[in-house]
């Protein structure tokens, strides 16, 4: 099938992609040192690799880096085959536009995927290595998270690598990505709400409950609060069901709706 | 079947008209060249055929469908080679392939078409180390993937040295021969005489020609061009010359004196220029080329000029070259 033709041959090329191994090794590097940084000197602590998970890992390196790759795989994902003219060879072959984008999707995604799942091998062996309790089972439920958060940003980075003309717009669609949903999500949608508090005073739902809403929303903190949840043996239970239902849903979203805003002007496009 | 259709095509980009009122029609295994300087809009048809681009107005039918809705069936059953396209620098040769029968859905041996077009050797290297006359190579070992009924080229020997390009031919037309329709563009003469069955000649986004090799030769005339090395030759001289019946220009070249003409005014010519005194060192006559002919459609007034109106007493039979010492 054509799309899976694209997302093979786009994953044999992201694997092989320098930038991409050089960031995953950093990210490996950066967790290993902190998992041996942290770890607790005393034989107690039981919870020991969830808490350098959810603390120390999670909000420092996972959320901040697994997004940059994310977004440095997919941002030139379509338009820099555009700009180099492989597109051409690309679409001179029986596939849609549409099994471009969304093939793109699937085979950089997973080799991002991949990618994390490797770069997670070393902290592995350093936790095994140290004399704490390792949890297997919240460490390799975690890296899904992680990798999941990774495949949402390529997905957000190739539907702006689908809309944008030209390399340069590319980049810049990808570095806006990066900033807003890492950077300053909180801050902006802080800003928008105080702008527009008398609308929401008017919206049936308390500010506390748009805010949470707007956390829930931003792909890197609904993976937060998902992993947390999971950490905390609680995932889609506990109080915050209903945000993490929120979060889940909206990973789906931002998964799917960039690519699709993003094939429907490639689609249009003379190319 | 018709193989391509193009009705009352038009294309108009922001700041330019690349393609108008295009009427086309490729018959089913037939050899067509695509010809026309660069820039007169070849590429941006056979995108349209491709439909990486979408026509301003007008319908592009290609294997009996239209390009807007059909495109994926349509491109199953065709094997492109695009111009200015890139590789995949990171996957080798057979990957390439590999990836293009995988996309048809064909069942074909990628070291086998790899080989076909020379580069069995190179199928495990990275196509980024690749040469451009080697791309050029792999391009084609991927539109050849699946047999396909139409292959559509797009300046094809771009690339290639004289040795490449006679292979490309070749395959062109064992292509043909196995029932393929072959449309090429190609702004390179020579290319097109060897192979193709028809001929159109594109010039400024419009058809201003459309015939075999031979039917464009007539068309054009069989006028000889006359290179005479006459460093005497004054203006009374090149005007007595251009007064001559059957000479339709002369332009000085150095000590030299161009002038298209008839071919049975060569004599008169030489004669005129010895009666005025000048003295001819040396001439040598050119038959009109296929690149004069070409010319001629691409620059010249060529396509408004009247087939009948050239002189109809020239000997055919003649050297292309023949000359004369004195």
């Amino acid at each position: 099938m054509s799309l899976q033709a694209i997302a093979r041959k786009d994953f044999q090329e992201t694997v092989r992609s320098r930038g991409m191994i050089a960031l995953v090794a950093l990210f490996s590097l950066l967790v290993a040192a902190f998992a041996f940084a942290v770890r607790p000197t005393g034989g107690s602590e039981q919870f020991a690799t969830e808490l350098l998970l959810s603390v120390f890992v999670g909000p420092v390196l996972v959320t901040t880096l697994v997004p940059l790759v994310g977004v440095v795989v997919g941002y030139n994902a379509v338009s820099g085959e555009r700009e180099s003219g492989s597109l051409k060879l690309l679409l001179s072959l029986p596939h849609s536009r549409a099994d471009v984008v969304f093939g793109k999707v699937a085979g950089r995604g997973a080799a991002l995927a991949l990618a994390v799942f490797v770069g997670f091998l070393l902290p592995a062996a350093v936790l095994i290595a140290a004399p704490i309790a390792f949890n297997p089972g919240a460490f390799l439920g975690y890296t899904v998270f992680a990798a999941a958060l990774g495949v949402v940003f390529v997905a957000i980075a190739v539907g702006s690598s689908a809309a944008a003309g030209t390399q340069l717009r590319a980049l810049i669609g990808g570095i806006a990505i990066y900033v807003l949903f890492v950077l300053l999500w909180g801050l902006v949608t802080g800003r928008l709400l105080g702008a527009a508090s008398p609308v929401v005073d008017a919206l049936p739902a308390s500010s506390a409950q748009v805010r949470a809403f707007l956390r829930a929303s931003n792909p890197t903190t609904g993976v937060e609060i998902l992993s947390n949840a999971f950490l905390g043996e609680q995932l889609f239970s506990g109080e915050t069901v209903n945000q993490q239902v929120s979060a889940a849903a909206m990973l789906v979203f931002w998964t799917v709706a960039p690519p699709l805003a993003g094939l429907l002007k490639f689609d249009a496009d003379d190319l | 079947m018709t193989a391509i259709e193009l009705r009352g095509v038009r294309k108009e980009f922001a700041d330019v008209t690349a393609v108008r009122d295009l009427d086309l029609t490729v018959e089913d295994g037939e050899v067509y060249g695509f010809l026309g300087p660069n820039g007169a809009g070849k590429s941006t048809t056979i995108d349209m055929l491709l439909d990486l681009v979408r026509p301003t107005a007008g319908t592009v039918r290609v294997l009996g469908s239209d390009v807007a809705t059909a495109g994926v069936a349509i491109r199953r059953r065709t094997g492109v080679l695009p111009d200015g396209f890139s590789v995949y620098g990171r996957l080798s040769g057979r990957k390439h392939v590999a990836f293009a029968v995988e996309s048809k859905d064909a069942d074909d041996d990628p070291d086998a078409l790899l080989d076909r077009v020379g580069l069995g050797s190179d199928a495990d290297r990275a196509a980024g180390d690749y040469s451009k006359g080697m791309r050029q190579r792999l391009a084609l070992a991927m539109a050849l993937v699946g047999d396909p009924e139409l292959l559509v080229l797009d300046e094809p020997s771009s690339g290639l040295d004289p040795a490449g390009a006679k292979e490309m031919r070749d395959i062109v037309r064992t292509e043909a021969e196995r029932g393929a329709t072959v449309f090429f563009s190609s702004h390179v003469l020579e290319q097109v005489d060897a192979v193709c069955d028809r001929v159109g000649i594109l010039r400024d986004g419009e058809l201003v020609a459309e015939d075999s090799v031979e039917g464009l030769r007539e068309a054009v005339g069989d006028g000889a061009t006359l290179e005479v090395s006459a460093p005497g030759a004054d203006d009374p001289a090149v005007d007595a010359v251009r007064a001559v019946a059957g000479v339709s220009s002369v332009t000085r070249d150095g000590d030299g004196l161009v002038v298209n003409c008839a071919s049975d005014a060569k004599t008169a010519v030489i004669g005129t220029l010895e009666d005025a005194g000048v003295a001819v060192d040396d001439f040598h006559t050119r038959e009109a080329s296929l690149e004069d002919l070409f010319l001629a459609y691409t620059e010249g007034d060529a396509a408004e000029r009247d087939p009948d109106a050239t002189d109809p007493g020239s000997d055919d039979d003649a050297p292309a070259t023949e000359e004369v010492g004195r």
